[in-house]
């Protein structure tokens, strides 16, 4: 464990190196990624200017809801999404793989987390204060029960993205190209940005259900704002865990059958 | 004439490489833009209200498509790195001794990579239009449809001039996709491609109006939906064909400047 906190401390300081090789480009980035943000809320500004409730959900909550469901992003492309939705493929059909496989650590380690991406970890920072504000504006009005409920689900959220992106990026195995599908997992995962109350009838049952996006930033929303039932808190968690293992073991089945294609 | 054709014609038969990828791509695309589409069905139901800031429920679930049509398939292509990189890698060499100007080269490529986009998300639109059939405007004018097409036309070129310039940067910076990636974030939000650019606050419509973006997406939906009296049609039409001169121009002083400053090494 000890030796894999080493490795993931080298890797950020590799991938920081590499990233601040083009400075002004690193910054840009950053800002880009912040006004990207900021845009996105003065969006959901207009929205509400016409309306005083997006179905159950005030402006408020709907910041709080669109804080977390960045946060659950930035976690995951600061960590593995980019390396296992792009970056796997793209080694699977060079058979650059073959030479992480031929290191002595866990090639899930090595695919997941080999590019680091320090450039969302900056832009991370405004989020939180985003979070932060959000929070300032519902009066902090949460138990430390709650905010640990939170903590939880964001944890699991993390966990459930891992485990579908896995899933996505373990296909490339048989197919070598899996970036097309990864781009509409991506496009999907923006349902988590709105309250799920902007479905109706099948769609919500789907989301909720079916491709439970509902887990990235609405279910850790609810549990904060304190109207989340223990049902649907071991919903989340049960349904995380089963399908991180289900990805696991599709991650061993494609590995088995990778077959070197380099010269 | 035969050459543009024939740069254009390879440049569709590459796109057309990996056919199931581009498809999801696509189909990605489209999913987001149902996605917003659901919000503003939400939001028009929780208002209780037939119109929002001058829309009507079809208007709105119209522009949004169109938006969404013309954003993801027409105007995402130019931010391509190919121009960027020819320069970076030196393979420009290798363009500038073909007897054509290689400028005219990545116009060609980047209309192939439009039409060809833009042919597979109408198709995959079309599907999307059938299921909200009862909820579009359909408009049969010849006129409004042929300004509509101009304005289009204006915002395809302006689009690949405003990206072309920035990738041209590479003559003098190392890497030009931190300046790509921020202007295509503002150009989605200030070009009107998620929400009509009037839902904004006055400050933030003013700042955009300055911009050459709403005659991205803006422009064209409010023609297409009635949104602009004919007079003003033509106010606007000069005010891009003025960015794009102005674009162009900028265009052909980096092109050139950079050209004299530009070394590439083999190996």
């Amino acid at each position: 464990m000890k030796r894999y906190a080493r490795l993931f401390w080298l890797l950020c300081r590799a991938s920081l190196m590499r990233q601040m090789a083009y400075r002004p480009h690193f910054f840009l980035m950053v800002c880009g990624k912040v006004i990207r943000m900021v845009l996105l809320l003065f969006f959901f500004q207009a929205v509400f200017l016409r309306i005083d409730r997006l179905g159950r959900w005030t402006f408020d909550q709907v910041l709080l809801l669109f804080a977390t469901f960045h946060l659950v992003d930035y976690l995951i492309s600061i960590t593995f999404q980019r390396n296992l939705s792009y970056r796997l493929p793209e080694l699977i059909q060079s058979g650059n793989l073959d030479s992480r496989l031929g290191l002595p650590v866990d090639p899930l380690f090595m695919a997941s987390l080999e590019n680091i991406d320090l450039m969302d970890f900056i832009s991370f920072i405004p989020c939180l204060g985003l979070l932060v504000y959000a929070l300032h504006r519902l009066g902090f009005a949460f138990t430390w029960l709650q905010a640990l409920l939170y903590c939880l689900l964001i944890v699991n959220a993390v966990v459930f993205l891992f485990a579908v992106v896995l899933i996505i990026a373990t296909i490339s195995f048989w197919t070598t190209r899996s970036a097309g599908l990864a781009r509409v997992f991506d496009d999907l995962t923006q349902v988590g940005r709105y309250p799920l109350d902007i479905f109706e009838g099948f769609w919500k049952f789907f989301f909720i259900y079916v491709l439970p996006l509902a887990l990235i930033s609405q279910l850790p929303s609810q549990a904060l704002l304190g109207s989340l039932s223990p049902g649907f808190l071991l919903y989340a968690v049960t349904c995380s865990s089963l399908l991180a293992g289900i990805a696991v073991r599709f991650w061993k089945t494609g590995l088995n059958n990778y077959s070197s294609t380099s010269s | 004439m035969r050459k543009a054709l024939l740069i254009f014609r390879l440049a569709l038969m590459e796109r057309s490489a990996y056919r199931v990828n581009f498809i999801l791509e696509v189909s990605g695309g489209i999913l987001s833009i149902l996605i917003v589409i659901f919000l503003w069905l939400a939001v028009y139901r929780s208002s209780g209200r037939t119109e929002l800031g001058g829309y009507s429920l079809a208007e709105m679930v119209t522009y949004l498509l169109g938006g969404g049509l013309i954003n993801s398939f027409l105007l995402r292509t130019a931010e391509n790195p190919e121009i960027s990189q020819a320069i970076q890698t030196g393979s420009l060499s290798g363009l500038l001794i073909q007897p054509i100007n290689p400028y005219w080269v990545w116009l060609l490529r980047d209309l192939a990579a439009k039409a060809f986009l833009g042919a597979i998300g109408l198709a995959g639109y079309a599907v999307v239009c059938l299921c909200l059939n009862e909820r579009l405007v359909f408009v049969g004018e010849p006129l409004r449809l042929a300004l509509f097409g101009t304005a289009l036309a204006a915002a395809v070129l302006l689009q690949f001039l405003t990206f072309a310039s920035l990738n041209l940067l590479a003559f003098w910076v190392e890497n030009t996709y931190g300046f790509r990636f921020t202007l295509r974030v503002v150009m989605e939000v200030a070009g009107g491609a998620i929400i009509p650019l009037s839902f904004f606050p006055d400050l933030l419509q003013r700042i955009f109006a300055w911009l050459p973006f709403p005659y991205l997406v803006y422009f064209p939906m409010r023609i297409y939906l009635g949104k602009i009296e004919s007079s003003a049609i033509i106010g606007e039409l000069i005010g891009a064909g003025a960015w794009m001169a102005g674009l162009a121009g900028l265009n052909a002083v980096l092109w050139t400047r950079g050209l004299r400053r530009y070394t590439a090494m083999g190996d």
